[in-house]
């Protein structure tokens, strides 16, 4: 194997095409899928000879995106230093990154399916600045990504005594097949889908109806009631399918991407495997985790596990999603246990279990709040349109009122928190779970706030803002939201640990 | 090395008299320029169409009532606001107050603080207040300004942050 010192430019191996090209076809089927329905209508519209044209339109834009391909990986080069990667990359516009490796949050890899059978990796740098300095590096051997690990490491000073003989460490977790099917049927993209399809299942039964109903007649004679029934059936039938097919797609998706999902934990980095045709590794230093939330939706609750999520410091450009560290499916005595080896030696105490007796409820005037947040708008719009026009299903809204009631009570009854000389949990969620806890010492800042009701019953809201978003308890009261506040900046002023 | 000792909740510091600096009294009547300028620009406008577009009296009273009070308001507001907003410095970290139905204090240790930026407008300089922002880790969430410092005080604030978050990191 060819060994990369520190000093040269170079190249990657050749196979960065397959990289450049993926990528180019990912870019275009992004931006340019409005201008599909257009290309449709233009090639159904045009009259003469349409399969020959395709077929050269077709050869012509493999040759160029080809060709663009090749020519991304002909300029593309890079260079190791002592501190710093260096990348060079871009066909007109010429550009130079420069990625330190003390600013390096974690190095994640990908390996598609040719690319694990020659033992390359594609290299994600995950950083906490901003965009300009995230860089891809296509197709280099395992071994070097490898290398760069530890480089990363040493270079931020937290050598990662990884011990040389075992050079296989047991797993913290490992998810089988069973839990790709678990993560699958809780995909809740599935219920948004049939939320945008609904129209579409409405009209779908309607035209049904008017198909069976011509035909029900024709043998028979067809009544109103048959109708409704047959087609409140064909209803219930198309979208028992669709959420069929859109569970199986997602039960695919958790196998493609977190197939033999393996997390493990060397020295202070936290590293994942996992992915059925395409192998993502991730990696993340313990100390860079700025909160870690442990969420339940409603259906994983009733399939009884949790999905837990390790928060890094977010980017002032780049989605934020790409910074957490994702363990798609553990039950909750893992996730104390993780949490314990995450966060050591601190937040020994800070357990995340919902059901915990631990936590402390916050002031039930929380509700008032929420059910006048609720009433008004519904009383302003049912009054606005009842008088303007006259119609008495205007106050239909109002019936919101009562239907939120519940909600406003589960949301106070799930709302709570604990903390201790380290660190808080807070608790919330409607019908699911989440519970977020961070340590004082990670803190940016914090805030007390308190709105004039508040005032008047001595209570109030704290907000402490993190790396990786904000966090706040509300409606307690103002004294001990004054004793967290100060304790929290008496945690940051004394801590001498980087917080990231 | 690792040290943890225990700490009276008690014994913190905390913020019940804390010595709050004010903003620049200029900032009020800096605000009304600007809140009157923009009800001057709705005056015209509200005029313009009662004169082009023939309404009837039913719809041009209540709009000319709602663009008189809401003129009235934001010229009102600055008098009562300004002088509820404040900040204190203290030897570790920087506290900011504001908020007349919604009163929030803040707080940013200086070792966290990232950098310091002070900024004026044209309207800021002719009333000689300035604008501070403080950005913090975390992203656009992360920031925090606060307008109507008076020049001056901003640019001693700026220099002073700066030089405080130069001390924290060579304590590290």
């Amino acid at each position: 194997m060819k060994i990369i010192e520190p000093g040269d430019w170079q190249r990657t191996s050749p196979l960065a095409i397959l990289f450049f090209f993926s990528q180019l076809i990912r870019a275009i089927v992004k931006n340019g899928w409005q201008g599909l329905a257009p290309l449709a209508a233009l090639l159904l519209a045009y009259k003469g000879d349409l399969a020959e044209k395709v077929a050269i339109a077709g050869f012509g834009f493999a040759v160029v995106t080809s060709l663009i391909a090749l020519l991304n990986y002909w300029f593309f080069r890079f260079q190791l230093t002592e501190d710093s990667i260096r990348i060079r990359q871009g066909i007109l516009k010429r550009q130079q990154l420069d990625i330190k490796f003390d600013r390096v949050q974690g190095i994640n890899t990908t390996q598609n399916i040719v690319f694990r059978v020659l033992g390359l990796v594609v290299i994600q740098f995950d950083t906490a600045g901003s965009s300009s300095d995230e860089g891809n590096l296509p197709a280099v051997p395992e071994s070097f990504a490898e290398s760069l690990r530890k480089r990363v490491g040493r270079r931020r000073g937290q050598a990662t005594e990884t011990p040389e003989g075992t050079s296989k460490l047991d797993p913290l977790l490992r998810l089988n097949w069973r839990d790709m099917i678990y993560i699958g049927l809780a995909d809740r993209r599935v219920y948004v889908v049939l939320a945008l399809l609904a129209p579409f299942i409405e009209k779908l039964g309607e035209t049904r109806v008017d198909i069976l109903e011509n035909y029900v007649r024709d043998v028979a004679e067809g009544t109103m009631a048959l109708g409704v029934g047959i087609s409140a059936l064909a209803t219930i039938a198309v979208i028992v399918g669709i959420i069929g097919i859109f569970t199986l797609i997602s039960i695919g998706a958790a196998f493609l991407r977190y197939h033999n999902f393996e997390l493990c934990l060397e020295g202070n980095t936290l590293r994942s495997t996992g992915g059925l045709l395409t192998r993502h590794e991730h990696s993340m230093e313990l100390g860079k985790i700025q909160t870690l939330r442990l969420t339940q939706s409603l259906i994983q609750r009733s399939l009884n596990f949790y999905q837990l999520l390790a928060r890094q410091a977010r980017s002032s450009q780049k989605n934020s999603s790409s910074k957490n560290f994702v363990i798609p499916r553990v039950g909750v005595d893992q996730a104390e246990h993780l949490r314990e080896l995450l966060l050591a030696p601190e937040g020994s105490g800070l357990t995340q279990d919902p059901a915990s007796d631990r936590f402390n409820s916050i002031s039930p005037f929380y509700m008032r709040t929420r059910i006048l947040l609720n009433a008004v708008p519904s009383v302003g719009l049912s009054t606005l349109l009842f008088t303007t026009t006259g119609n008495a299903y205007a106050l239909l809204f109002l019936l919101w009122i009562p239907i939120s009631m519940p909600f406003v009570y589960l949301g106070w009854r799930h709302a709570g928190f604990h903390f201790d000389n380290q660190g808080f949990v807070r608790r919330s969620g409607l019908i699911g779970f989440r519970s977020v806890a961070l340590l004082y010492r990670k803190v940016q800042r914090v805030t007390v706030t308190q709105s004039r009701y508040q005032r008047k019953k001595e209570l109030s809201t704290l907000r402490v803002y993190m790396a990786s978003g904000s966090v706040k308890i509300p409606y307690i009261p103002l004294s001990l939201a004054n004793q967290l506040r100060d304790y929290t900046l008496y945690k940051v002023e004394t801590s001498k640990l980087a917080w990231h | 090395m690792f040290q943890n000792p225990e700490i009276a909740i008690d014994d913190l510091p905390n913020m019940v008299d804390l010595d709050w600096q004010s903003l620049d009294p200029h900032f009020v009547r800096r605000l009304q320029v600007e809140h009157g300028l923009t009800a001057l620009a709705s005056l015209a406008g509200a005029t313009a169409f009662s004169v082009l577009v023939p309404v009837p009296p039913f719809v041009t009273i209540p709009l000319w009532v709602l663009v008189v009070s809401f003129a009235i308001a934001t010229f009102a507001w600055p008098g009562i606001s300004v002088p509820r907003q404040g900040y204190a410095v203290r030897e570790k970290d920087i506290v900011f107050k504001k908020g007349v139905v919604w009163r929030s204090v803040t707080a940013i240790p200086y070792n966290r603080i990232q950098h310091v930026e002070t900024s004026n407008t044209i309207l800021d300089r002719k009333f000689g207040v300035a604008s501070l922002k403080l950005f913090t880790a975390g992203g656009s969430g992360g920031d925090l300004k606060v307008r109507g410092i008076s020049a001056n005080n901003a640019e001693r604030l700026r220099v002073f942050v700066l030089n405080k978050i130069g001390a924290s990191i060579e304590n590290h």
